[in-house]
């Protein structure tokens, strides 16, 4: 369970990223954080595995205040919250078997990962994870050597491997077509449901959030807007959200191309 | 015709337009000033220099070939010593290119402390250094590998330093997203990505230290040089011919190799 309580962030340069978000997203749960650039999105997600720390508020995962965490919990804490980037962070060079591998080093020692000693059955979750996400095929290729869509199944794979209770993504979908963005979101959505993995999504296209989400939370300068189920949102409710109405650009779109 | 508006050219102040014209006068008189200090006997000046060249450079296209075991030995003794020294120089030049990159350090102060170490290294040239070490550990091979050595640390830490800055910092967020220590997002995250150009900068370096070494010598620092010296001192421009020839073959090859090296690893 993840609860935020009065929560805001404000960045050196003064900007506010949060203001007074009071939030708690339950196990399991498959939820889409919807809302225009700069809204706070990536600010929200990004509190939840510490890579920005929120200056107000306390945020609780699994009961325990994280920011109060320094290195070695902080890395626990990052052991079980799996992330997933826009860019797919992949290391270019690497083959993808060692990328996915990536994925234990939380796990793993530092002397055996550095010596590329896993245990069996990491290199066996690895490849296990490659083929949940129908990419095993490509195991030994450079990861620079794969499509937009395929290195961000690799970089889901990645995150499979690590074992993790919760999935963020950040905006996951936002440099790839429409048809391999409900591959990538069907993958996100499989998993929450098999493995019971607590998934938040960021997204700004609004038919993708309605399709695939169990609950919609919407952002507007740094406030949460709008919290409920996927069965109270319509359109109204995202012309809320965004402040403005709704455009063709808002819409991903190739929802049957798939 | 269609007629086009110009776009305004950018206003020039007075001031400007005076600093330019300054500038100019001020170049032109320093020219002057020094060419008139120049006290040369123009005419005997190329007297002299038509008569070398007639006696000099027919020698040097009819090399000594009697002297080509001698040569081989010292040019490969120039070539070892380059080598010795830019490996030296390849690892020593790792922990200081870290120390010198901001994205690693993380801290102003040591990256501006191991700027300044490589600034410093660099200053020396080449021979100033084989000179020092010639004094420290007597006139052989090994003053010339360390000469070698710590000229090649400077500038390769500073472009090792260049190159980790351009890396990718998003894969070093991802491997820290997922829970990796610092030594495992350095093995995982940093060195896949450095690598090659790390590689390609000490082959290139290696190419460049075949020239500097060939020079060392001359201050008794082992290699080639000491026997271009010699042969200058005798007039032996015979001699001469075969070691510039050696010379220009080798580095010749060393420089085919190591593009093509460097053209497959990066």
């Amino acid at each position: 369970m993840i609860q935020f309580k009065d929560v805001g962030l404000v960045y050196p340069n003064g900007t506010e990223g949060l203001k007074n978000v009071n939030v708690t997203i339950n196990d399991g749960e498959f939820v889409v954080i919807v809302g225009l650039s700069g809204a706070g999105k990536s600010t929200f997600i990004r509190s939840i595995n510490r890579l920005v720390t929120p200056t107000k508020g306390s945020l609780l995962v699994d009961n325990e205040d994280i920011l109060s965490y320094r290195s070695g919990e902080l890395r626990k804490l990052r052991t079980k919250v799996g992330m997933i980037f826009q860019n797919y962070n992949l290391v270019k060079r690497s083959n993808v078997l060692k990328n996915v591998l990536a994925g234990r080093l939380g796990h793993t020692g530092t002397l055996r990962s550095i010596l590329n000693l896993y245990k069996k059955e990491d290199v066996g979750l690895a490849y296990e994870s490659l083929q949940r996400v129908n990419i095993s095929e490509k195991i030994y290729n450079r990861a620079d050597e794969l499509s937009g869509g395929q290195q961000q199944r690799v970089s889901i794979a990645r995150v499979l491997t690590q074992k993790p209770g919760y999935i963020l993504a950040d905006e996951p979908v936002a440099s790839l077509d429409p048809p391999t963005s409900h591959q990538v979101m069907s993958y996100l959505k499989k998993i929450n449901k098999e493995d019971n993995i607590t998934t938040i999504v960021n997204l700004h296209f609004i038919d993708m959030a309605m399709e695939y989400a169990d609950r919609i939370i919407g952002m507007r300068a740094g406030e949460v807007v709008f919290d409920g189920p996927v069965s109270e949102v319509n359109e109204k409710t995202f012309e809320e959200i965004y402040g403005r109405s709704i455009r063709e650009d808002d819409l991903r779109g190739g929802a049957d191309e798939s | 015709m269609k007629s086009y508006t110009l776009p305004p050219k950018p206003e020039k102040s007075l001031f400007k337009k005076l600093k330019a014209i300054l500038i100019v006068v001020i170049l032109a008189a320093i020219y002057v000033w020094t060419f008139l200090g120049i006290d040369i006997d123009w005419a005997r000046a190329i007297d002299r220099i038509a008569n070398n060249f007639a006696r000099v450079i027919p020698n040097l296209f009819s090399p000594d070939w009697s002297a080509t075991a001698d040569v081989s030995l010292s040019i490969l003794e120039t070539v070892l010593i380059a080598f010795a020294g830019s490996l030296m120089a390849a690892i020593l030049a790792i922990p200081l290119g870290f120390l010198a990159a901001q994205n690693m350090t993380g801290s102003r102060i040591l990256t501006t402390i191991g700027k300044w170490i490589l600034s410093a290294v660099r200053a020396f040239p080449d021979i100033i250094l084989a000179i020092l070490f010639v004094v420290a550990v007597g006139p052989n091979a090994f003053a010339g590998v360390l000469a070698i050595a710590i000229g090649s640390t400077g500038m390769l830490g500073k472009l090792y330093s260049e190159v980790i800055e351009s890396i990718d910092m998003k894969v070093v967020e991802a491997m820290e997203a997922n829970g990796a220590n610092k030594i495992q997002i350095l093995f995982y995250a940093v060195i896949p990505q450095i690598i090659p150009e790390f590689l390609s900068y000490a082959i290139y370096r290696f190419e460049v230290d075949i020239r500097a070494s060939s020079i060392l010598g001359i201050v008794g620092a082992g290699g080639i040089g000491t026997m271009i010296i010699f042969a200058a001192n005798n007039r032996n421009w015979n001699e001469m011919g075969l070691i510039l020839l050696a010379i220009i073959i080798v580095v010749t090859i060393i420089d085919f190799i190591s593009a093509r090296i460097r053209r497959k690893i990066v």
